[in-house]
């Protein structure tokens, strides 16, 4: 099966006995706690039947003047486009965790602006090994085992302690640091811009202030002709500048060839990303009505600019997920809630609606942190799963 | 000098966001009231391991358990991704914020406290 | 959080007795921890009533080895977060199962000594550690990749 747990999207994962075999802790949990904390559909807390809770959405979608699609990161890509469709419709906004996530990373990446490559490539071929502002051990607990730093590759048969060469960069001594001992260097940094700049300066000859950290990697990377960066949300809020970061990974390029590849994220992000880019171009933050993306556009700003009056959020919890001052705005506005779970958020909302979980009882597709589309090996297939839901919204506008 | 002190006193932290698997739920029911502080930290602050202490950052507060780990950054702590992390932070800080720690008498701040305050605004903006 | 020799022998009579076979307490400390011997065989420990507070914390300081493996391995599932790094790491494994945990993957063979089952690291054939048995080696290569200490061997 496939674990649809977080963007590593592991295909090893198998069910014996009641007992779930080689899923990481978070991911048996999706498979073994299938049926708690299950949602019923609701309109203004009282129970209802799941058709009358699409009825009522449907309503307060059409009654919105400027309705926005949120989340949809755990849902397969059949279920995105349909949302894309909903959001087109109503002329309104659509966007997903990445605007505050790796979004941009993944726009460079689709764009061509970040060279990329694939884990099983990495696996096979990957020498030097950054993990830039990200902890695996705990986001994706199995990226180092399964497809980086510890299994044998055709071109990496030795282990990781010879074949591989592994460097993190944290502003503190995390689990992922920690494994860094032969062969390895762990980078502490307050600044990400000052490592940033010091990759350009030593490749440039020039002084800079973590020369040496640096100096050690670049003459790594130099040794090998495949080298890969593994960016995460530290990289993304310790950097003002992306810009910064790409220009970096073109300068490494002129010495050695490194790839980049996001490290972080939900099972289907990069799917909501991609999806919506073959559509309008863009990866996230979307206006249908200004037929244009933009920071102000992204489903946080909207919220706590009160610009909205109605939110359909689609497999994503942001009364447990987004700051205060922006969470707190849910409560002004109409919120309609499309999930397996009865999260925070939907035990606030006006509507709930009751799906599938998206890999146990529900296929489709998703896309890995690579790029890699995956399709799904569900236990079982439930007539009421987002698909089912949201064409039904769709159909209603 | 004033470290003698220290306990009586609050300290500033610098509190790192970050996933922690191990008090993550995936049914989305609960969250654990946690805050793992660097020993060191801890130490200078007069914190021991269960102690509940209060947090405070851009002007809110919430009360958290405290346990030991030598992976939480060596000038205060880590707040797992969630309600607690988020009730703290804005998004100049989503990721690295500081706060003030303080021990605290009590238990931690349970969920729906946090949940009444979210929907509290509901009930005074809607009709 | 390893258990070491220097520790249990500052809590024993350290009076070279030898009314446990061993000609010093040191050489019954080490002895302790290998499992040669039980505290039990430390006579005065037991009859002489000063020692009891030492026996005590003696005897909550030996408890691991009671659910430690014949290998010494010790496994707290409570830190493991099932990453497998162990898992995939083992040179056992790397050898038996060349397109299973060799290559990152779950394992394939029927008795792997380490593997993850319900989210967490299990040990399911010791037999096959290289730690195990007479010809042992003192391999630590599981216990090194893991960072979260959910993988402990009594000697450290």
């Amino acid at each position: 099966m496939i674990c649809p747990g977080c963007s590593c999207l592991c295909d090893d994962v198998y069910i014996k006995d009641g007992r779930v075999f080689n899923a990481c802790r978070r991911g048996r949990e999706i498979f073994a706690k299938y049926s708690e904390n299950r949602t019923v559909a609701k309109v203004d807390g009282k129970e209802v039947d799941v058709d009358i809770a699409i009825e009522k959405a449907v309503e307060i979608l059409k009654d919105a003047k400027n309705p926005a699609i949120y989340g949809l990161d755990t849902t397969v890509v059949e279920a995105q486009k349909l949302a894309i469709d909903v959001a087109e419709k109503l002329n309104g906004y659509i966007d997903d965790n990445s605007s505050f996530c790796l979004g941009e990373l993944v726009e460079a990446v689709l764009k061509g602006e970040l060279p990329t490559t694939t884990l099983d490539e990495v696996r096979d071929n990957a020498y030097v090994l950054v993990y830039w502002g990200t902890n695996p051990y705990h986001s994706l607990s199995r990226h180092l085992s399964k497809y980086t730093y510890y299994p044998r590759g055709k071109k990496r048969p030795r282990g990781y302690d010879e074949d591989r060469f592994l460097v993190v960069v944290d502003v503190r001594r995390s689990e992922t640091a920690v494994l860094a001992k032969k062969n390895a260097r762990f980078i502490r940094v307050d600044d990400d811009a000052e490592l940033v700049d010091s990759f350009v300066k030593v490749v440039e000859g020039k002084a800079a202030k973590y020369a040496k950290d640096v100096g050690v990697v670049i003459t790594e990377m130099k040794k090998a002709d495949f080298n890969v960066i593994f960016g995460g949300l530290g990289l993304k809020y310790g950097l003002k500048d992306l810009n910064q970061f790409k220009e970096m990974v073109k300068k490494l390029n002129e010495v050695a060839p490194v790839y980049f590849i996001p490290a972080g994220f939900h099972g289907n992000m990069r799917g909501f990303n991609e999806t919506l880019f073959e559509r309008v171009g863009h990866v996230n933050r979307y206006s249908f009505g200004d037929s244009k993306s933009g920071e102000e556009f992204a489903f946080t700003e909207l919220l706590k600019n009160e610009k909205i009056d109605a939110a359909l959020i689609v497999g994503t919890d942001p009364v447990y997920s987004l700051p205060f001052e922006v969470s707190s705005k849910l409560g002004k506005i109409k919120s309609i809630v499309v999930d397996p779970r009865m999260s925070f958020t939907a035990r606030i909302a006006d509507v709930v609606i009751p799906s599938a979980i998206s890999g146990v009882e529900a296929g489709g597709t998703m896309v890995r942190s690579d790029g890699v589309r995956v399709k799904l090996e569900p236990l079982e297939e439930k007539e009421i799963n987002d698909v089912y839901i949201l064409n039904k919204i769709k159909e209603g506008l | 000098m004033a470290m003698r002190f220290s306990k009586f006193l609050k300290v500033e932290a610098d509190i790192i966001v970050a996933r922690h698997a191990l008090v993550m739920d995936e049914t989305k029911s609960k969250a654990e009231a946690v805050i793992f502080l660097h020993p060191e930290f801890a130490k200078r602050g007069g914190v021991k391991e269960g102690d509940v202490v209060e947090v405070e950052a851009s002007g809110r507060i919430v009360k958290l358990k405290v346990k030991l780990s030598d992976k939480a950054p060596e000038s205060g702590g880590v707040i797992p991704n969630g309600i607690y992390a988020s009730y703290l932070t804005n998004f100049d800080g989503f990721k690295k914020f500081k706060a003030s720690i303080e021990v605290a008498e009590g238990e931690p701040t349970i969920v729906e406290e946090l949940l009444g305050k979210i929907k509290g605004l509901n009930f005074n903006h809607t009709s | 959080m390893a258990l070491n020799p220097m520790d249990i022998y500052k809590l024993l009579p350290k009076t070279n007795c030898k009314k446990c076979g061993e000609a010093t307490c040191m050489s019954f400390a080490f002895k302790l921890l290998n499992r040669e011997k039980k505290l039990e065989d430390c006579k005065p420990l037991y009859e002489d009533k000063k020692y009891e507070r030492q026996r005590k914390k003696l005897e909550e300081m030996l408890k691991p080895l009671e659910e430690a493996t014949e290998t010494g391995l010790i496994v707290d599932e409570s830190l493991c977060t099932g990453c497998g790094n162990c898992v995939v790491v083992c040179p056992v494994h790397v050898e038996k199962d060349p397109k299973g945990a060799a290559v990152g993957n779950g394992p394939t063979i029927d008795d792997p000594i380490l593997r993850v089952e319900d989210g967490v690291v299990k040990v399911i054939n010791m037999q096959a550690c290289r730690r195990y048995g007479k010809n042992r080696v003192l391999c630590v290569v599981c216990r090194e990749n893991c960072p979260s200490d959910a993988i402990r061997f009594l000697e450290g």
